[in-house]
């Protein structure tokens, strides 16, 4: 059975429990016409001025027929909470899970165990569903490795693989063997020569294009921020520990501290950061662009489809300005 | 004699600038239509035709603005946010801002000294603070885009515009003139109004004393001196500030031949 994710939980306790987690984010954006589905979604009543992923999620949930949902009511959008109460409504089942704000161990343990009992599982099952997904997860690790230190992968590639850590294709051993073939088959490329190299700092785009046009326009992104979060890339043993280093619900200097530290690293030229329309996130970018001594360039994105005339011009430009200054 | 060209599709003209080797230019502007290759091709043809000169001795062509890729005959395209900044630093020595505001968009750019470009700004997804919103305005009030910017430099003082979405502040603008609200008021208020917007951008870039005005917005007095009033500075205006675009994209071919 399906359980629905609106975005990362320990996936180790639904795997678990034997039933398959599917991250309704990746469900709605690789669907076959996800504007149909956000269209769906406003036609019932979802307002213009809200989040294009809610909309997505609430109508995938009900295309694809998915009964039950885990839903976080703490760290992600606070959307989600009316998205709960009409899934509700509509008789579908939630559990929601809430990242503690404070980054508390204690609270973040409580609420791990609760997911736990309520999918009737116990520790032991659950540390052993960490080790089967952590031996996934390094391949994930790798392909972000030669993304950005041996220049074989690209950053759309380094994003696809990263973001579907967050449920694994609903079959972990699958896409291990997926991304095993897919490291054998780039070893063998030549590595690419991007004359700008790039960040991609935020949620993942609700954009079809991005990468492919800053490939296009001679970049490449060698950090995908939040999409490298959701494969976990600590070295721990305890889940707890895991899901207390993953950065993504928590504050934004806790996610700067992670930022800055890849940037440097990976030796970027400029930042993409990239923001939801209607997303509190957007407030963020006052804080990324003090912090960061970077260009950066922020994109706004609405609703599923390409990158629109007005973005791709501005996509165009920062790279020109880039180049220039790399040159200059 | 040899030369570069430089074209400027924009949202509502075409521009085509020809640069000689010994420094001189020729220009022209035309509306750009619903036809951006058919005008391009025609800017082209005019302006050799002013330099008396054929396409031949053209050695490289940049294509610039939202056209930029329905030029068939450039060799390179480059963003108008590029090609303004390179233009503008042609005309003045020692800017840090470029204002360029065209009919579909407003644009602050950082430059650097040599006119490259270190950060800009674009206006938001909308016509506010751009030549149509002033196009749109003056149809309203039934006046040319000349008269309604006289109108405004006459007035005493500014009606209030709030909205900015065109829209909106075309229903605002009936309502005043509804109420009897005196037109060189209404006019005044709004260019005010658009020079807030912009003067907004410019405050969100590292403040430099020398800022230059470039697009066809910038041919409008009254824009100029609603932006000064608001910025506390004396904009620096070339002379045909409509072709800036298209003269930074001739020089950018230039530099590129040199380049090779």
């Amino acid at each position: 059975m399906q359980v629905g994710l609106t975005t990362t939980v320990p996936i180790e306790v639904i795997y678990a429990s034997g039933k398959t987690p599917v991250d309704l984010n990746n469900l709605f954006i690789t669907s076959e016409d996800p504007e149909k589905l956000v269209s769906k979604a406003e036609r019932v009543g979802f307002p213009r001025n809200t989040c294009g992923w809610i909309k997505g999620i609430w109508a995938v949930v009900h295309e694809k027929e998915i009964k039950e949902v885990v839903a976080v009511t703490q760290g992600d959008c606070s959307n989600t909470h009316a998205l709960i109460e009409v899934f509700e409504f509509q008789g579908i089942k939630v559990f929601p899970f809430a990242y503690p704000f404070d980054r508390s161990r204690e609270l973040l343990k409580a609420q791990i165990e609760r997911m736990m009992q309520h999918f009737g599982v116990g520790w032991e099952e659950v540390k052993k569903q960490k080790e089967r997904l952590d031996r996934i997860r390094a391949l994930a690790h790798e392909i972000d490795r030669m993304c950005y230190e041996d220049g074989l992968v690209s950053g759309y590639e380094d994003h696809l693989f990263l973001v579907n850590t967050s449920d694994m294709k609903g079959d972990p051993e699958a896409y291990g063997r997926q991304m095993e073939a897919f490291i054998s088959m780039a070893r063998r490329r030549k590595p690419f020569k991007e004359e700008v190299r790039l960040a991609y700092i935020g949620v993942p785009p609700i954009f079809s294009d991005l990468y492919q046009k800053v490939e296009e326009l001679g970049g490449r992104v060698v950090f995908n921020e939040i999409q490298r979060q959701f494969s976990m890339p600590f070295s721990t043993d305890d889940l707890v520990e895991q899901y207390l280093l993953y950065t993504y619900p928590y504050s934004f200097s806790y996610r700067l501290a992670d930022i800055k530290k890849e940037i440097a690293k990976r030796q970027v030229d400029g930042i993409i950061h990239y923001v939801q329309a209607f997303c509190f996130r957007q407030i963020q970018d006052l804080i990324l662009r003090k912090e960061v001594k970077l260009p950066v360039l922020t994109i706004e994105g609405d609703r599923p489809g390409a990158l629109d005339a007005r973005t791709l011009i501005r996509l165009e430009a920062f790279l020109e300005t880039l180049r220039a200054k790399k040159w200059s | 004699m040899e030369g570069w060209a430089g074209i400027d599709v924009g949202s509502r003209t075409t521009k085509a600038v020809l640069l000689l080797e010994d420094g001189s230019w020729f220009s022209h502007v035309v509306l750009t239509g619903a036809d951006p290759q058919g005008a391009a091709e025609k800017c082209f043809k005019v302006v050799l035709d002013k330099a008396g000169l054929d396409q031949n001795v053209v050695l490289e062509v940049v294509a610039t603005g939202y056209g930029r890729r329905r030029v068939p005959f450039a060799h390179r395209q480059y963003t108008e946010i590029t090609c303004h900044a390179k233009g503008a630093a042609f005309f003045f020595r020692d800017i840090q801002t470029v204002i360029d505001m065209g009919g579909q968009d407003a644009k602050v750019i950082s430059v650097d000294g040599a006119g490259v470009v270190v950060d800009f700004v674009m206006n938001d997804k909308c016509a506010a603070g751009t030549g149509r919103f002033l196009e749109v305005m003056a149809q309203v009030l039934e006046l040319s885009l000349e008269e309604m910017a006289e109108e405004a430099l006459r007035a005493k003082e500014a009606a209030s515009i709030s909205s900015m979405c065109t829209v909106f502040a075309e229903s605002e603008v009936i309502s005043l003139i509804a109420e009897g609200v005196p037109r060189d008021k209404i006019c005044w208020g709004l260019h005010l109004a658009i020079a807030k917007r912009v003067a907004a951008m410019v405050r969100r870039l590292p403040q430099g004393k020398n800022v230059a005005f470039t697009g066809g917005v910038a041919k409008n007095r009254a824009m100029r001196k609603a932006l000064e009033q608001i910025l506390g500075v004396k904009l620096l205006v070339p002379e045909d500030p409509q072709v800036v675009g298209a003269l930074g994209a001739a020089l950018l071919a230039r530099d590129g031949t040199r380049c090779k």
